[in-house]
């Protein structure tokens, strides 16, 4: 009894105390939010961004967010119903395609245009990205884009010496190096990133005015079931259409995948999970073709920015010059300065040489990007054609069912509203 | 007393529970060997086990201040439970006009999920005065359908000659409730404990989307910060999981003791 | 008679003052929510623009053109079918813990333990479990040769949801078995006693004591479970993300993704109500099949 009583008063007081606690003081002060993309770990170039940025800008605040992936965009679109948007934002992938489309976006075409300093410095074809429209919402945060991670030591097992130079070839050596637990390719299948292995056979997604699908032609069935067929037999591993990024990468860390297509991130991440990894073990190289799908990270500004100017300096800051290394340096990433990536190499020769190879690639065939449309209804395209293609690829429809089904879904989208 | 065999009873037991640990033992040797568990064969035993990763994530995240965020938005929620669902249960005893429409009214409530009242819920909360609180984190689960149920249930079992006596007695219907019926409803007082907490102490969405100040996340948040892109933190991750974890079991065996048959009832009986 | 009105009265006022506070909680942050979700139903909105009249554009859509709806409606459809599975298994070893064996205790915490783990981590290790290579249940069967290879179960559009359903119970079941041990609580041990002595062995104990005892708790765990399974949204989620294609796609999982990853919340919106209204009317179509509320029997009888 006497516990009971002394528990209700304890309950009660932390109740009453609670309650006082819980009122909310409002921020009087000029602020900037930024939003990030799952870099929580990236304190320190963040504070020099910060001070960089007080400089120009001294009565200006910058409260920092950081969302994981997963909930990044219901954190995000809920702030912009309720009106208090963050600011500025780290973008993965084309999710900034339906924020451009819907006006929720600034232009940032005349700052690109003025600003020629820092416009000079950015891969052209990279800024080409997010461009919509016609014009220009954001800038490259950190650059990366796919690549052919391959397994040295199952290479040798199976008798191949050189990295696959052809679909076919890629389809043949990992027929070669499956059996038991071990499958002979995996490829990451989030943002589109599956798609040069479908570029590279001359299959095109939508129309070049992106009105209709463009995609069922019989090269495609072709291709998808080659594909479907690899599938069945195991060689690509089933995950490669259903998994997100720990399970293929945990599997090629894990020493049981052949050849693992992946943007240059996958490299460290799957490295710091197994001894093993070094240069003689893991090879990097591109896809037949040379085909890759970007997933780079942008910075982009909201609409609803109170200091539109402001928060493009800020922007210029954090994507170029010493900024830009502070942030390459501390997320192991290439920026898409390109005075800044050079600076960057020394750094990664110096201290990580491993990841050297590995980036070298992110910068080749810069002309055989593919897999990012400008089209506003590029997350909605995704919903309506990627299940379909899954539905072939594990062996639930035929290849021509499926491509069907989705060329009719695909222009239902482009029709409708 | 009861004439059956024990044995076949523990034999059915054993299997469940081997079956409903398996799942365990992965997190927990994962978290103190922080191995691939994409590896080939599985295997059972830890290979060089060590606590490590325990460590790594109390210093990886301001875990103390999660910590205590996320006790004092879960005292919040499980006093206004116990409050909050008792005197619900208790009106559902009663007969009164629209006692079938509240029902229906609650019955529904709890066919809204909460990944629909996301935006409407956070622009009330907004309204009230209660983002980046304590007390806007609890609110929305402070009452919940379920243990209005349980608590309904079992006041519903308390003989009513009991409640005829004390009523003739002259006790008025609050000091009834509190006085007399949730003493004898322990079991339902600790179930409403247990679920209240569990709820609140893992409610992982709604803190995220209310809160932008960092120093009021709750424990869940801190998972993002073992899910990034760059560093392998299986270990950290589910070392993190077993933490967060362990109050609401300590809470659960805290509360073993009213799930004993017998000896609550017998006590309030005399 | 003016004695007794006031009575009444003061009755009345007491009982709706006690409903009144989980009421106002139940108000604001559900059947507000609610209506939000009915009034956008009807517009074509966005976080950016004034909303336009849509009339029943997006209700059209759904029903006669999307057919993600349909397979996430059937999905949860078949989720809620599996509910009594996990209840009975809960009910079962619910008796069983009750007894007097030894240990109950540790047995009670063992299948508890599940519940309140967080859904990220039953999610990864169930896919790990699943894994078509190295997955243990794969390890398993192919180690007692009762298949020679891995089945793909999660990358599978047959298999997919059925396994989701198998780590959902194992999740919950700790959740029932809670509900349904408090129930058992309510049953006073003279009436066993009594039986006992009267001659009635353990089964008919169970039959003709537990069972319609414990039927208000039964049915409120059955209640629970049929309206989790189209709430139940993190296990999903986590495990599969709907996939693969729509296999695993509940109505929420959908509702949640077009909303917040398409953007498109008028039509999620049209789709909560959908969801809700159906529901509802299986709610209370179950409700006058079972012949009323989830009373309660009186004891005292």
């Amino acid at each position: 009894m006497k516990i009971d009583r002394t528990l209700t008063w304890v309950f009660g007081a932390f109740f009453a105390l609670a309650i006082i606690f819980g009122t909310a003081t409002a921020q009087a002060e000029k602020t900037l939010t930024v939003l990030t993309w799952n870099i929580p770990y990236f304190q320190d170039g963040f504070t020099k961004w910060v001070t960089d940025f007080n400089k120009i800008h001294p009565d200006i605040k910058i409260e920092r967010l950081d969302k994981k992936g997963t909930e990044w965009s219901t954190f995000y679109q809920t702030q912009v119903v309720a009106g208090t948007a963050p600011d500025i934002i780290d973008v993965q992938g084309g999710l900034w395609l339906e924020y451009a489309a819907k006006g929720g976006l600034v232009d940032l075409t005349s700052y690109l245009k003025r600003d020629q300093d820092y416009t000079k410095r950015i891969y052209p074809e990279i800024l080409k990205g997010w461009v919509y429209d016609g014009r220009n919402y954001g800038v490259p945060l950190y650059i990366s884009k796919t690549l052919l991670f391959y397994n040295k030591l199952m290479f040798k097992e199976a008798g191949l010496t050189e990295p696959p130079k052809s679909f076919d070839e890629l389809l043949e050596y990992a027929r070669k190096m499956s059996k038991g637990e071990k499958s002979g390719f995996m490829t990451l299948n989030f943002d589109w990133l599956y798609w040069p292995l479908l570029a590279m056979n001359g299959v095109e997604l939508l129309t070049p005015d992106l009105k209709k699908a463009a995609f069922n032609t019989p090269k495609t069935v072709e291709v998808l079931e080659a594909l479907a067929k690899a599938t069945q037999e195991g060689a690509i591993n089933k995950i490669s259409w259903t998994g997100r990024w720990v399970e293929p990468n945990g599997a090629f860390a894990a020493g049981t995948i052949g050849m693992l297509h992946a943007h240059a991130p996958a490299f460290l991440w799957f490295k710091s999970k197994a001894p093993w990894v070094n240069e003689d073990t893991v090879g990097a190289t591109h896809i037949p073709g040379g085909w890759s799908t970007p997933n780079s990270h942008s910075m982009l500004i909201s609409k609803s920015c109170k200091y539109p100017d402001a928060a493009w300096d800020f922007v210029k800051i954090a994507t170029s010059g010493e900024g830009a290394y502070a942030l390459g340096v501390g997320t192991n990433n290439l920026t898409g300065d390109k005075i800044v990536n050079e600076q960057l190499f020394e750094y990664f020769t110096k201290n990580i040489p491993a990841v050297v190879p590995v980036l070298k690639t992110q910068l080749e065939y810069l002309d055989k990007l593919c897999g990012n449309w400008p089209a506003a209804k590029d997350a909605e395209i995704k919903e309506a054609f990627y299940p379909e293609l899954q539905s072939a690829l594990l062996g639930q429809k035929s290849a021509k069912a499926a491509l069907a089904d989705a060329e009719k879904k695909v222009n239902r989208v482009l029709r409708k509203r | 007393m009861h004439k059956y065999p024990h044995w076949p009873i523990h034999l059915v037991l054993v299997f469940v529970s081997a079956l409903m640990l398996v799942p365990f033992i992965w997190v927990f040797k994962t978290s103190l060997t922080g191995e691939n568990i994409f590896s080939y064969p599985p295997s059972i035993l830890p290979k060089d086990p060590h606590f490590f990763y325990y460590v790594d994530v109390w210093y990886t995240i301001p875990f103390f201040r999660y910590l205590v965020n996320s006790v004092i938005v879960s005292a919040i929620v499980v006093v206004a439970n116990i409050i909050l669902n008792a005197m619900a249960g208790y009106s559902l005893t009663r007969e009164f006009v629209g006692k079938k429409a509240i029902i229906v009214l609650y019955l529904s409530c709890m066919m809204i999920p909460f990944q629909v009242t996301i935006i409407p819920a956070y622009l009330i909360t907004k309204e009230l005065g209660l983002l980046n609180t304590h007390l806007g984190m609890a609110l929305p689960v402070c009452s919940t359908i379920v243990c209005i149920f349980v608590f309904k249930a079992s006041f519903d079992a308390i003989p009513k000659s009991l409640i005829d006596a004390a009523r003739i007695d002259g006790m008025p219907d609050w000091k009834i409730v509190f006085r007399l019926m949730l003493p004898l409803s322990k079991s339902a007082i600790a179930t409403n404990v247990i679920l209240a907490f569990i709820w609140s102490w893992n409610n992982f969405l709604w803190p995220l989307v209310i809160i932008r100040d960092q120093n009021m996340q709750t424990l869940p948040l801190g998972l993002s910060r073992f899910l990034t892109v760059v560093e392998d933190t299986t270990g950290a991750l589910y070392a993190f999981c077993i933490m967060v974890l362990l109050p609401g079991l300590i809470i659960f065996l805290l509360s073993q003791k009213e799930f004993i048959a017998g000896l609550t009832k017998g006590a309030a009986k005399g | 008679m003016q004695l007794i009105k006031k009575k009444r009265t003061r009755e009345l006022l007491l009982i709706w003052f006690f409903i009144a506070p989980s009421l106002a909680i139940f108000t604001l942050y559900r059947i507000v929510p609610l209506l939000w979700n009915g009034v956008l139903s009807l517009q074509f909105w966005s976080p950016y623009k004034l909303p336009e009249f849509a009339k029943l554009y997006h209700y059209e859509e759904m029903l006669f053109y999307d057919d993600a709806f349909w397979q996430a409606l059937w999905n949860t459809i078949i989720l809620m079918a599996s509910a009594p599975i996990g209840i009975a298994l809960a009910l079962f070893i619910a008796v069983l813990v009750d007894t007097q064996v030894r240990g109950r205790n540790i047995y009670r915490t063992i299948v508890f333990m599940s519940y309140p783990v967080m859904t990220v981590a039953v999610g990864i290790i169930w896919q790990w479990l699943y894994n078509e290579k190295v997955g243990l249940i794969n390890y398993v069967l192919i180690s007692l040769g009762i298949i020679d290879r891995g089945i793909p179960f999660l990358e599978s559009f047959d298999l997919a949801l059925p396994c989701v359903i198998v780590a959902s119970i194992w999740q919950v079941i700790g959740f029932y078995m809670i509900i349904l041990l408090s129930g058992l609580q309510n049953i006073p041990p003279s009436l066993y006693e009594s039986a006992a002595i009267d001659g009635a062995t353990a089964w008919m104990r169970f039959q003709r004591i537990t069972l319609p005892l414990l039927k208000p708790s039964i049915f409120l765990c059955f209640v629970i479970g049929i309206i989790n399974s189209f709430t139940n949204f993190d296990l999903v989620y986590v495990m599969t993300q709907g996939g693969p294609g729509h296999a695993t796609d509940l109505l929420i999982t959908y509702i949640y993704t077009v909303a917040f990853k398409l953007s498109k919340f008028d039509y999620a919106a049209a789709m909560t109500i959908v969801n809700f209204l159906f529901f509802l009317g299986l709610a209370l179509l179950a409700n006058k099949a079972a012949g009323g509320e989830a009373g309660a029997i009186d004891v005292g009888k």
